[in-house]
């Protein structure tokens, strides 16, 4: 280590390896010095690594900093593979953590795998993993070298030891950087470093943390918690998702949509439903849920009002009437949305719509749905009503040419003359394509609240469409 | 529910992996039986876990005895596609499970029990515990021919094998768990152990098939209830410990601090699919289609449960250009999963045009290719 003087500074060339293991790089320090006799005694300067000088104020140093390096004790150490127990020779390798990971002390870094007992093999320091010296899956005996891993003396962030490593203008967990700054005069927090590894920063949060505490002298009132803390975090968008949207939106930017909303009093059906379901019960071994009035509902309107149930066909530009109705029913899942057809409807009474649909919510349960499950249906429901959700306006499934949105019931005084009684209301949204059923418009809303179960109550005066 | 003062202080777990609080006291020796209430293979599997994890185990032992309703349990470095019949699996609604120790995979239901033994890592003793289950045996019915192999398995009558190992070593802690079969249904055994899937390549754990046996077919008196019985009196004289089977029920989260979030991490996809080696896929299916019968070859890889790089091969003309490279390109980052290729495949088909004979042809292939899932 070089000295020398200009002026009232002193200028400090340390050489030692750097970061990037390139020896000879050398390191500048510019010292302003007015109390020299504070160096040595002072507990405040500490080289908690080469990267941060905690200064005390105290002391009256300034320091300005050229360029870092990191100070390295024993950096890269070799871990072997464990003795193996009970006179088993080998075992097989398989790797927790890959080559660039950020370790804490005794954490898993891989496991072997020994004759039906599979064996850890932790971290014995943290740091960061340098490389893999056998593959996965590769076989080694006891004593052969597994990993190297190059030590950084202090423990990763605690709060994402396995996360990926934070972006250098992500700023460092809040907590520890919010106290340090509050305590003005400590310059404990570094100019921007450049973006090399994330090993430099996480070391740089945690050893924020230990010197800060001692000489901050702020008031507890400002030590600062986490709030605030502005970072971003990126998930990449499954590529499902995405193929699924792309395709919809393509199908839509061909459909011009309209919405009608209605209000269907819901009061017989719900008598209808009080009044049978347990013989229903009893005699099925079904539940009877809405869900069948609202399909039978539908399969009378669609068959009043055929338009609806019909399809563009884009290529002959015909529009394709259907003479049977297959009613698709919209049910999220984990892995998105899917919509199961009940076939022919129009033939079926509500004891078979229940069995129908009760038969494809367990083979989706059981993931066994398959494909010409999915495949077809001439018109969509929707119940958004279990989200509790009271208007909505669901999307169309291409190719078809209109949904059926139900959403949740409420209580709504209908206006019978002279006082009013409670009814429930269902509000439907009818979303149609309007290309086929302009027409149909006006009609469709009534076609399927005057079919057989949704009759209005005496007397109400309810919205026209 | 109120613990015994022994279970309590035996379950307590150390601050710090590097605590220098001394062990808890009591006499080299002292243990727990512990029995499980649910035959979840999940929560069972989490206890397991949470033993491991967080019991003080240094001078103590803990036996812990389990049963599950029908499931799969494959072995940490496994993959289920080699070692099971999925489908068969979801038909019957038989769960899978991945544990965390090594081995290979076995079929477990309410006739098959298991037994884990928790110890110091240096207590760690395999052929000590199966010693221990023989004589558990032996004293039940006295003229029993087993015996442990040296494959720590015990095997009936030298042939049969009703009790298969695994073993996890923890830093300070390990584990050594098998299996018993008493009365399990063995036919569903063979079914569901055996994989109709072909042309998988990886370096994952393989499993050892072997012949197997009930003991209630040799010995009826041999039920689950007087071996789990037989195996706990056997361990209390052995390890000099109170006879008394403390029952612990896997969702009780006062008792378990944190247990439920062991459960949900065993159930997930990430980890029952998606810790599989990385393995490759190379095969073909023949399609059946008016009269003609086309082959298809298929070209995956694997990784994490994930497809990294697929490859779909049709006869030219068959499909239009560009719609297998289509169905390709979907599934490279999806998961290697029967859901996403259906749910893939219909939501081409909801904007596909009507063309009645292109959707068929669509629909069996991907049905097809969902059948290698």
């Amino acid at each position: 280590m070089l000295w020398g003087w200009t002026g009232v500074s002193l200028v400090l060339f340390i050489p030692c390896k750097d970061h990037w293991g390139l020896h000879g790089r050398i390191t500048v320090l510019w010292v302003t010095l007015f109390s020299f006799a504070g160096v040595a005694g002072n507990q405040g300067l500490a080289y908690t690594n080469s990267r941060k000088l905690v200064v005390n104020s105290s002391s009256v140093f300034t320091v300005r900093y050229f360029r870092t390096t990191a100070v390295h004790r024993d950096d890269v150490v070799t871990v072997n593979t464990p003795a193996f127990a009970e006179s088993v020779t080998e075992g097989d390798v398989r790797w927790e953590k890959a080559v660039g990971d950020t370790v804490a002390e005794d954490e898993v870094v891989c496991e072997i795998e020994t004759d039906k007992t599979s064996v850890q093999v932790p971290a014995p320091a943290a740091g960061v993993i340098e490389a893999l010296l056998v593959p996965d899956g590769g076989k080694v005996e006891g004593g052969t070298p597994l990993f190297k891993l190059r030590k950084t003396g202090a423990a990763p962030a605690k709060a994402k030891p396995a996360a990926a490593p934070p972006p250098p203008a992500a700023p460092e967990p809040a907590a520890a950087a919010a106290p340090a700054a509050a305590a003005a005069p400590i310059p404990t927090t570094m100019p921007p470093v450049p973006p090399v590894s994330a090993q430099p920063m996480d070391s740089l949060g945690s050893s924020v943390v230990a010197p800060a505490a001692a000489p901050v002298a702020a008031p507890p009132g400002e030590a600062v918690p986490s709030k605030g803390a502005r970072s971003e975090h990126r998930v990449k968008m499954n590529r499902m998702r995405q193929r699924i949207a792309q395709r919809l939106k393509e199908a839509q930017n061909t459909c011009a949509m309209l919405t009608t909303f209605n209000e269907i009093d819901m009061s017989n059906i719900r008598e209808m439903r009080a009044q049978h379901k347990d013989p229903f019960l009893k005699k099925h071994n079904l539940k009877l849920g809405f869900m069948s009035a609202f399909v039978k509902a539908a399969a009378f309107a669609l068959q009043d009002q055929p338009v609806v149930n019909a399809v563009i066909d884009d290529t002959t530009k015909e529009i394709v009437y259907r003479d049977y109705v297959d009613i698709s029913v919209a049910v999220a899942t984990p892995r998105g949305l899917v919509v199961p057809v009940v076939r022919n409807v129009e033939n079926m009474n509500f004891a078979d719509i229940e069995r129908a649909i009760h038969e494809l919510g367990e083979k989706a349960r059981k993931n066994e749905l398959a494909i010409e499950d999915m495949d077809g249906g001439t018109f969509t429901i929707s119940n958004g009503g279990v989200f509790g959700s009271l208007f909505g306006t669901p999307i169309i499934n291409p190719p078809q040419s209109a949904i059926l949105g139900m959403h949740a019931i409420f209580d709504r005084p209908p206006f019978t003359g002279t006082c009013p009684a409670l009814g429930k209301a269902r509000p439907p949204a009818a979303v149609l394509e309007s290309r086929l059923a302009a027409g149909a418009r006006s009609c469709w809303p009534p076609a399927c609240q005057g079919s057989g179960c949704c009759r209005q109550g005496a007397g109400r005066d309810g919205p026209r469409p | 529910m109120a613990l015994p003062w022994a279970l309590r202080s035996c379950l307590q777990r150390p601050c710090v992996l590097r605590s220098r609080r001394a062990p808890l006291g009591g006499a080299a020796g002292a243990g727990l039986i512990l029995q499980s209430l649910s035959d979840d293979v999940y929560q069972n599997l989490a206890v397991e876990d949470w033993i491991h994890e967080q019991a003080s185990l240094e001078n103590r032992q803990v036996l812990f005895l389990w049963r599950n309703a029908p499931a799969v349990v494959v072995g940490r470095h496994q993959n289920p596609w080699q070692e099971c019949d999925l489908g068969l699996l979801r038909q019957k609604g038989i769960k899978l499970a991945r544990r965390r120790s090594g081995g290979g995979a076995v079929y477990h239901d309410l006739g098959n029990i298991n037994l884990t033994f928790f110890t110091s890592r240096k207590r760690y003793e395999r052929m000590d515990n199966l010693e221990l289950v023989v004589r558990a045996l032996r004293a039940l019915s006295p003229r029993l021919d087993v015996r442990v192999t040296d494959r720590y398995d015990i095997v009936l009558g030298g042939r049969y094998k009703i009790s298969g190992t695994a073993a996890k070593l923890g830093r300070t802690a390990a584990y050594h768990h098998c299996t018993l079969l008493c009365g399990a249904d063995k036919s569903l055994l063979s079914a569901v152990l055996k994989s109709p899937y072909q042309g998988l390549r990886s370096n994952a754990t393989a499993s050892v098939p072997s012949a197997v046996r009930n003991l209630l077919e040799e010995d009826p008196a041999l039920t689950c209830e007087r071996l789990l019985e037989a195996v706990a009196e056997e361990y209390a004289a052995r390890h000099h410990v109170d006879r008394h089977v403390t029952l612990i029920n896997p969702a009780d989260e006062a008792v378990l601090p944190g247990i439920h979030r062991k459960t949900k991490e065993l159930q997930t996809w990430e980890w029952v699919y998606g810790k599989t080696p990385k393995f490759s896929v190379s095969t073909y299916f023949d399609l059946t289609y008016e009269d003609s019968v086309l082959q298809v070859k298929v070209d995956m890889e694997v990784k994490h449960g994930k497809i990294e790089v697929c490859n779909i091969d049709v006869p030219e003309q068959w499909l239009p250009p560009g719609l297998c490279q289509e169905l390709a390109k979907s599934l490279t980052g999806s998961r290697f999963c029967p859901d996403e290729v259906t749910v893939l495949a219909s939501a081409w088909l909801r904007t596909c045009p009507r063309d009645d004979e292109l959707r068929h042809k669509w629909n069996l292939l991907c049905e097809n290719v969902r059948m290698l899932m």
